[in-house]
Formats: structure tokens, sequence, C-alpha cells
């Protein structure tokens, strides 16, 4: 297991309403993990999101990097910031400029770098988003999804070590969903943290090694999304189960059992081939 | 939304801001410096043909761009050159028109059309976000400058909210009377303050979380071959004032 990167340890959060939006969580996530973070509206991923990056300070707990607790000064924030980066669920609310380039140059300009690292790290940012030729377009002539990706690059140029998104496929048609996918695929691959908070239980089971799941800011469940999503309580939480796996289940209970052969299909993708290849056996045999 | 478009489309996009902004400037100054009201409008005339002969902007859309400027332009002439005269008995109102203030208003038409050409020049063929920063780069207050970036890129934002609402208005039969259009107005307005509030709030932690604390600060456009556009736009600007300046 790889060392953790950032840790709540019973971290709770009271709104100055009154509202109890984290209560005594304690979790740990890894260095270059997926970890999927599910719940339902309002069950405290987003306040959770912002205790990552240190723009809110839990009111109870703390929350530690690499396993010390954070610097909540101006210079310890700066640090934290350049190496958590936060992506808002609303391309709106958080895109400052008209102009794509200008706009995902914002964050390492405000981390202090000089010009010429700024337009190489912000060429990067785009080229890794697929969004290289859009560079000089204005912001409001793009599709959301494009809008999307301009904030992703607006934090990927801050070259952070964890990359946080907030329910990033919401509102994605499927092909743009599949292309974020890949995206993502390939900052995991470059050794990235990733966490994403998400209502697609289908995605998560795919794509997470890890899955946390939130209920009324408490936290109900932490572990492999395999064996989480499996389970009653949280399936009664979260109102479903992931498709795969309920197809998995019900041909294990008329005598198919998948996992007895081997397969472990956690997408689609993977389900099809595993009944195809045990079709193809069946038919051999 | 026209201005928009040609800012961005327009073929002389790739051209450095600051020659643009240069010319612009150049231009302003020689429709003021212009000894007669004719000079003034030959200025405009030159401005005008450069931005739609140069830089590729299609009259029609330069007219429909300029129309509310003139329109506002025309009414202003009028109230100046005609005044009202009241006669010393009861009911006796006559239009007047000062010959001798003919030729001072003549002369205000000449400098603002000369003007408009100037900035509609600038405002056609680069994007706001590029007048932006050269305005930076002329050391203009942060603050002046942030509220601009915000304003114009939260303009589109506003208008969209603005469309939404009102076709979801509209699809509950909010505009089917004049009555009902009022109090659908009202709403909106009402809606439309909350959003800005919390809109401003969500821009906030946005901006916290990509480290910034103060100032916006953003990459400066690069524009290749800046020294000779500047030049060319420093050279043909000198020639438009002395042209104004020395004709009669």
């Amino acid at each position: 297991m790889s060392d953790p990167i950032l840790s709540f340890t019973d971290v709770s959060y009271r709104y100055p309403d009154g509202t109890n939006a984290l209560n005594n969580c304690s979790l740990t996530i890894r260095r270059g993990t997926r970890t999927a973070v599910l719940g339902a509206n309002g069950a405290g991923k987003t306040t959770m999101f912002l205790h990552l990056n240190g723009i809110l300070r839990p009111t109870g707990g703390h929350v530690q990097w690499e396993e010390t607790p954070l610097d909540y000064s101006r210079r310890g924030m700066r640090e934290l910031r350049s190496r958590v980066g936060l992506v808002f669920q609303n391309p709106d609310s958080q895109l400052f400029s008209a102009s794509v380039r200008e706009d995902v140059s914002f964050g390492p300009m405000n981390l202090g770098l000089v010009k010429e690292i700024v337009r190489e790290r912000v060429a990067e940012a785009l080229l890794a988003v697929g969004m290289a030729e859009s560079a000089d377009k204005p912001v409001h002539n793009l599709s959301y999804g494009q809008k999307k990706r301009v904030c992703i690059a607006g934090v990927l140029a801050m070259q952070p070590e964890v990359l946080v998104l907030d329910e990033p496929m919401a509102g994605l048609d499927a092909a743009m969903q599949t292309e974020l996918t890949a995206v993502l695929e390939r900052l995991h691959a470059s050794g990235m943290t990733v966490i994403i908070a998400t209502h697609d239980l289908d995605f998560a089971y795919g794509w997470a090694d890890e899955v946390i799941v939130l209920q009324s800011g408490e936290l109900l469940a932490h572990g492999l999304p395999a064996e989480i999503l499996q389970q009653e309580d949280v399936q009664d939480e979260l109102g479903a189960a992931p498709l795969v796996a309920e197809i998995t289940r019900t041909l294990s209970l008329i005598g198919i059992d998948l996992r007895d052969k081997g397969y472990l299909p956690r997408s689609k993708n993977e389900l099809l081939k595993a009944i195809t290849a045990l079709s193809r056996q069946e038919k051999t045999s | 939304m026209l201005i928009e478009q040609s800012a961005y489309t327009n073929r002389w996009r790739r051209v450095s801001p600051a020659a643009k902004g240069t010319f612009s400037l150049c231009g302003m100054i020689a429709a003021y410096a212009a000894a007669a009201p004719t000079t003034a409008c030959g200025v405009a005339a030159i401005l005008c043909a450069v931005t739609v002969l140069g830089a590729g902007i299609p009259p029609v859309r330069y007219l429909r761009v300029a129309a509310p400027a003139l329109l506002f332009l025309a009414v202003s002439v009028l109230s100046l050159a005609v005044s009202l005269k009241i006669g010393a008995t009861a009911g006796d109102l006559s239009l007047h028109l000062a010959r001798t203030e003919l030729e001072r208003v003549a002369h205000v038409c000449g400098r603002s059309l000369g003007g408009l050409a100037a900035l509609l020049f600038l405002a056609l063929t680069t994007p706001l976000s590029d007048i932006i920063s050269l305005l930076r780069r002329c050391k203009l207050p942060d603050t002046l400058l942030d509220l601009m970036t915000l304003c114009y890129r939260t303009l589109f934002v506003l208008s969209e909210t603005v469309h939404e609402t009102i076709t979801a208005q509209s699809a509950r039969m909010g505009h089917a009377t004049m009555t009902r259009s009022l109090r659908s107005l009202g709403g909106m307005i009402a809606n439309l303050s909350v959003q800005v509030w919390q809109r401003s709030q969500a821009l906030h932690l946005a901006a916290l979380a990509r480290n910034n604390d103060g100032a916006l600060r953003f990459l400066e456009p690069d524009y290749p071959d800046s020294p000779r556009a500047i030049s060319l736009a420093v050279i043909s600007g000198l020639a438009l004032i002395i042209m104004a300046v020395s004709l009669p």
C-alpha cells in the first residue's frame, strides 16, 4: 500500500448557520490512488473537498498532509493549494477571464512563476485536456463540456499532486464523459492522486480504487468498490447498486458464477467480454 | 455580440493590440485637433475605411454597431442646434435655429464622428481581454482592470441566465399578459440578485482554491511581430494627425 497523502482525523464542520456538514470523519487517501466519493445531495461531499484544499478549516479534529496537520497560515495555504488542485462543479462559477489561455494562466501566475514557465504550463495543461486548439477562443463560445475541461486545465497548470473534482461528469453527454474519463486515466497514469465526487455508481465501480460513502456528514463506508458497493446499508443510502455488480450477482444466482471462473468485471465492457469468453468456452466444451 | 463577433474574427485579430490601440488613439487626437468640421469628418471616413477595408469588417455590420451611437449623436446635435423660443404672449412658441451656433455644432459633430470611428476601429478589431491586458501594460489601476475582467466575463453568464429564466417563465405562461410579464420581470430581478451574490461567493472560493490573494493576474497574450506593427501604427497615426492639423 502506498503512503497516505491526505487524511482526516475526527473532522467535524459546522457551518455558521448551524448546519453540521461533517461529523467525526476519519479517513485516509493514499498517494497515487483513484478515490470516488459517493453520497446523496447534502451528504457533505463538497464540504469535505473544501477541507482538502484548506478553504474550510474543521471546527473539530484535523486534516493532515502526509501525516502532518495542515498549516493554515498564508504560507501554509499557498503550499497546500499548489499541491491540491480543486475543480468545482459549475464551470461558470470558476472561470475568471473571458479568454481560455488567460484563465488557465490564473493559477500558475498566482504561484508567482515566471512568464515563460507559465506559458509552457498553460500549453501543457490545455494539451492534457485536449483543448490546445481552443486556447485563443473566448470562454463564452465554448460548450459546457469544453468549459469543464478548461477548468481542469486551470488546475492542472498548477501541477498539483492531488486533483480533486466535484462531480466532473454532471451535465456531460456520454461522448464527453468517455473523453473526460480518458483524461483522468492519463493523469492517474502519470502518478497523480485523483479524488472525484460523483453520483454515477457505475462509473465509481469501474474507475475507482477506493470509494468513500458519506451519509449526512458521516462516513458510512470506505474501502474497495467491489466490497463497499455490495453492502446493503450502502445500497440503501445510495438508492441503487452498480449495474455490472447487479448483473454479476444475478448471473451467479442462475448458476453462472463469473467470479469462480476468474472474471471480476467492473465495467460494462469487462462484463460483456467475460460473458462472450464464457459462452465461447461453453461452445468449445 | 456583434462587436464580439468582429473582434474575434476580423483580419487583424492577430495584430498587436498595442499597435491597434496606438492607431486608435492617434485617430482620436486627429479628430479632436482637426481645424475644420469637414476635416474631422474626413478623419472619421478614413478610420471607417481602414476598419472596413483593412480589418475586413462587413459594412452592414459596421453600420449596425454604429447606429445607436449615431442616433444618439443626431439627437444631441439637434438639441444643440435648435432652441425653443418662448414669446411674450401666451401660446407664442417657436423653434429657433441659431445660425451662429451652427458652426460650433458642426465642429462637435465632426469630432464626435471621428472619435466614434476611432473607438469602433479598436472595439471591432480587438477582443476586450486584449484591450484589458493592453491597459494593464499602460499601468491602469489593478482594481479597475479586475472589475473590467470580471464584468466582461460575468456579462455573458448573466445574459445566459436571463435568457434561460425568460424561457422558463414563458414556458409557464409567465409572459402571457402585460401584467404577468411585469410580475415575471420582478421575479427574475429578485432571483438574479440572489444569484449574483451566490456567484460572487463561488468565484471567491474558486479564486482561493487557485491560490489567489488579491489582484487577478493573467498571462499577457503574446503577439508576433509587435515592433513592426507598432511602428506602422505610429507612422500612419502621425500622418493622420498632421493631415488633420494642416488642412484648413
